[in-house]
């Protein structure tokens, strides 16, 4: 009893230095704000007003936790007078697992959208599991970054396999992904020749690439299931091989450009952003760890990831693509990002940090309008993002409550489970310019006309809407709970009246709400974020 | 699907770098969104259109098909083990005698013997044969479908200008950085018709739902979804314009006689040639027909016999249908594996990956027929004479349909990409 007070003051004192080593979020998201303001918006009146709380609130679920609320969230939180009741709600939904999930599924498709070969589907379960696990530990950027350059061992077991399984343990191909996902840098261009408009040379790439030379996968074959191995290598090969097999090798070499069958040049490993290097013959332990060191300990790190994170959250980064940064690139605010950035390095890449203080930004909150055209300024409003796969399987399943059957990502056409099979349809690589990202045919056929949707939509006594037909006698208030189901808002009075007008022509009132909630589940608002 | 063409044009004539800004350049046209009609778009700028009418059907055999059991056979040497040869009808071509209704187009078909590439793996090497590049994390190549389609699609048609019959295929691609208009409409089976293109509701009713649909997008589309809900109101135009349009017979292999049917022969791979040819016939401009299971590594002489069994009357009855129908001379037939087998066989009776020296065959689309390309040594293990690369193949290929393959596209990066890199046109093709 009496170590008790000791013990909580110990706590206390931990918690208070923690705390005043992290910058406060909202501070933050007010100096953001004071930035951009200051940098881009020379005419307030230009500024898009602050959103509701229905349009709030269905993003910010959308957001970091990728599903929707539920009617009674929705009217919860438009009740709620405290003025505080917004920053509340993003540190709980923080809390919430489905945050690591939604994110952790976010970066699957970042990796596996690149992916050289469809067989590396078979380690994107691990990869979700393990990656949501540890956005939901907290875990830093920097210390998540690292696990996955220096990841060993079954891809279907340690998730931070991905990248080198992504990139059939090819060298080349790794060290490419690993920039482009972590620097933000596309160095690889400079691969067979020096960067046509970058200042990266050739021999830049490949001395990147000499830190990963001694990574390769095999195939494990136990008894149950085949999958592959990242495994790292320090011996010398009996027959050398060609550049960027998937086997190690001690060094990396660099083809000649006139003889590409030839040996090639020995490189050294080197890091291109700060010319740090290793000695030749260095372990394939200490290369990756030394690596994973340097690449987490530099700007462009805590650049790429909130220029990304913020893309996804206010609807344009502050360089577009989000994964194409630089060096000579120019961002829209470059003091506002610099500010993001280091700020995020001194939380220690806190993503929760991050997504709070987003979140409470102005530029977060403001109402949507269509993406602006290039002459026009940026962020003066957020912009509606097509939902990712997961998010929109997620919000067509709880509108609805549809149950998801189990069961995850197979490289095996009859093991492949329903959200796959969504995403095959649905999804997209979210590193690619939303602005290029629109729906497609099947899309619209799917959810028009395939028989899943459909049976949902069925009013019968198994469905969602078969029980809300007996339950709700007037058709005005089911219009308005279908409205809250799939869009979080209330109808409109015009939205009303037109829709208490379709059911009364109809005659049929089973018939005419199927018609309704079709027509709610196949419109843009549903499929989009406001 | 008719989207895509669209997108071609305004690509090349007004240096539009995105989708959205075609669609936005539509509705400046004063193209009311939900009423558009693809047609009349099409009509607007009918004279920047160019059909020319070419088509290609890709017979592509999954596994890594055995050269020395289909169209490359070794007679005199023992690696042919238990395989026999055929004469054909052109005197000096011989080929497996599995192949026995092949024997008797083979005036319409070249066999390209002298096939080379270094990609032994499955994955990498369907991927390959698919793009004509070895995948990069970096880029998103198109496959050869969707270039296809994005050059020489036809706009008139309301159906989609690329379809794949057969399943998903893993490696074997989309649209890549063209995008998904260029995508595959993928069928599962020759006798089903496409997923999702039947209204769950009568037609009325279907229409009926679209029109509300449109209605309550209008809140919507006056405030922050004015771009997403045009352009999603055309893309459910087109996408519901072309499932209740009469094309959609196409897909139905019903409508084919009975006397059709029965020359095509049985099976899914025979179902999927005689959809093929009904689809080029409705307008579309590329159809990929897979046939699975070629990765004999045992039992390769039962195995393949099986397999030729499938393939052997369907390819032939479908070079003669074209023919007959006065489609061969504009449509390309590529026949065609990831890679080819090994010249021994192992002590499991199969035999292994092999791509250093393997077979391909073309036929139609103005590819004179009744000869042989290229020539590999006495045991099959090397080529001698007139090697084709990957390169060299697409190339001839695009070359064929009348497609600039220097051509180049930008990928998302904003790096340029040829349709392919190096390779020469096989010329003797044509001669």
């Amino acid at each position: 009893m009496g170590k008790m007070p000791t013990l909580v003051l110990i706590l206390l004192t931990f918690g208070t230095s923690a705390s005043a080593a992290q910058p406060s979020a909202k501070a933050t998201a007010q100096r953001i704000d004071a930035v951009l303001a200051s940098e881009l918006f020379n005419d307030p009146t230009q500024l898009a007003p602050r959103s509701d709380d229905e349009t709030y609130l269905r993003r910010v679920w959308l957001d970091v936790v990728g599903h929707i609320p539920t009617p009674k969230q929705a009217t919860t939180f438009a009740l709620d007078p405290s003025p505080d009741k917004r920053e509340r709600t993003v540190r709980q939904l923080l809390q919430n697992p489905d945050y690591g999930k939604n994110w952790a599924r976010y970066w699957r498709d970042v990796v596996f959208s690149r992916r050289l070969e469809d067989r590396a589907i078979l380690a994107a379960n691990a990869m979700e599991t393990d990656l949501a696990r540890w956005l939901n530990e907290s875990q830093g950027w920097d210390r998540i970054a690292s696990r996955f350059i220096t990841a060993s061992g079954d891809v279907r077991k340690h998730g931070n396999t991905a990248i080198v399984m992504a990139q059939d343990g090819r060298t080349e191909e790794m060290t490419a992904e690993i920039s482009r996902i972590f620097l933000g840098i596309q160095i690889q261009c400079a691969q067979c020749h020096d960067h046509p408009y970058d200042r990266w040379k050739r021999n830049q790439f490949h001395e990147l690439a000499a830190f990963f030379p001694r990574v390769g996968i095999r195939r494990v074959n136990d008894m149950a299931l085949r999958s592959f191995e990242v495994y790292g290598s320090d011996q010398a090969r009996k027959r050398p091989k060609k550049n960027n097999d998937r086997r190690p090798q001690p060094e990396h070499f660099m083809s000649h450009l006139d003889d590409p069958t030839a040996k090639g040049t020995k490189i050294q490993p080197k890091f291109f952003l700060t010319r740090q290097t290793l000695p030749l013959g260095s372990s394939d332990a200490h290369r990756r760890s030394q690596l994973a060191d340097w690449l987490t300990d530099n700007d462009w790190f805590a650049i790429a990831l909130v220029n990304r994170v913020w893309s996804e959250l206010v609807g344009e980064g502050f360089y577009e693509p989000v994964d194409d940064l630089g060096p000579d690139r120019k961002a829209t605010a470059p003091k506002a990002v610099k500010l993001l950035a280091s700020k995020f390095r001194q939380s220690g890449y806190d993503l929760q940090w991050l997504f709070q203080t987003i979140c409470q930004t102005e530029a977060y909150g403001r109402e949507s309008r269509p993406r602006r055209k290039a002459d026009e300024t940026p962020f003066t409003a957020n912009v509606p993002q097509r939902l990712r796969s997961d998010q929109l399987m997620n919000a067509a399943y709880s509108a609805l409550e549809i149950v998801e059957s189990k069961g995850g990502w197979s490289n095996r056409e009859r093991r492949k489970s329903s959200r796959q099979r969504f995403a095959e349809i649905f999804g997209y690589d979210p590193s690619v310019s939303r602005d290029s990202i629109s729906a497609s045919i099947p899309q619209v056929l799917a959810l028009m006309n395939s028989p899943q949707v459909n049976r949902a939509l069925a009013a019968n006594r198994s469905s969602l809407l078969g029980r809300r037909l007996e339950a709700i006698e007037d058709n005005e208030p089911l219009i308005v709970e279908l409205y809250l189901r799939c869009l979080s808002r209330q109808p409109t009075d015009e939205e009303l009246s037109l829709l208490l007008t379709y059911s009364e022509e109809i005659g049929d009132r089973r018939q005419a709400f199927e018609d309704i909630l079709w027509a709610l589940v196949n419109s843009a608002e549903f499929q989009h974020r406001k | 699907m008719n989207l895509q063409h669209h997108t071609n044009i305004a690509l090349r004539q007004n240096q539009v770098v995105g989708r959205r800004d075609f669609l936005r350049q539509l509705s400046a046209a004063g193209l009311a969104a939900g009423a558009c009609n693809w047609t009349d778009a099409i009509s607007a700028s009918a004279d920047a259109l160019r059909s020319r009418g070419m088509a290609c059907i890709l017979l592509w055999m999954q596994g890594g098909p055995s050269q020395y059991e289909t169209f490359s056979p070794k007679p005199d040497h023992k690696n042919s083990g238990e395989t026999r040869a055929i004469a054909t009808r052109v005197p000096g071509i011989q080929i497996a005698d599995n192949l026995p209704h092949c024997a008797k187009v083979i005036e319409d078909l070249a066999i390209i013997r002298s096939m080379t590439s270094k990609e032994g793996n499955h994955g990498r090497a369907t991927y390959l044969l698919h793009h004509g590049y070895l995948p990069m994390g970096s880029v998103k190549f198109p496959t050869l479908g969707s270039h296809v389609a994005h050059q020489i699609g036809d706009a008139a048609s309301q159906l989609p200008s690329y379809v794949r019959i057969g399943n998903r295929l893993a490696n074997s691609g989309g649209g890549g950085f063209l995008g998904v208009d260029y995508d595959p409409l993928i069928l599962s089976s020759a006798n089903r018709p496409p997923e999702n293109t039947t209204p769950t509701t009568g037609r009325k009713r279907f229409q009926r739902r679209l029109q509300l649909l449109s209605s309550i997008q209008t809140g919507f589309a006056q405030g922050p979804g004015a771009q997403v809900v045009a352009d999603q109101q055309k893309i459910v135009a087109s996408a519901s314009q072309m499932i209740l349009s009469p094309s959609m017979a196409a897909f139905d292999l019903e409508k084919e006689p009975r006397k059709i049917h029965a020359n095509y022969g049985e099976g899914d791979f025979a179902s999927g040639c005689m959809l093929a040819r009904r689809l080029v016939e409705h307008g579309v401009t590329f159809v990929e027909v897979v046939s699975r299971g070629w990765d004999t590594h045992q039992d390769v002489f039962s195995r393949t016999r099986d397999l030729t069994t499938q393939i052997d009357q369907p390819m032939a009855t479908l070079i003669t249908d074209l023919k007959q129908r006065g489609m061969l001379e504009k449509t390309l037939v590529v026949w065609m594996g990831e890679f080819g087998r090994s010249p021994s066989v192992n002590a499991r009776g199969g035999r292994d990956h092999y791509p250093k020296a393997f077979n391909a065959v073309m036929a139609g689309g103005g590819v004179s027929g009744g000869q042989v390309i290229g020539k590999t040594n006495a045991a099959g293990a090397e080529v001698v004479d007139r090697p084709v690369t990957v390169n060299d193949l697409f190339r001839t290929i695009y070359h064929t349909l009348e497609i600039d393959a220097d051509e180049e596209n930008i990928s998302s990066i904003g790096r340029p990409i040829k349709l392919v890199d190096g390779g020469k046109v096989v010329e003797e093709l044509f001669e």
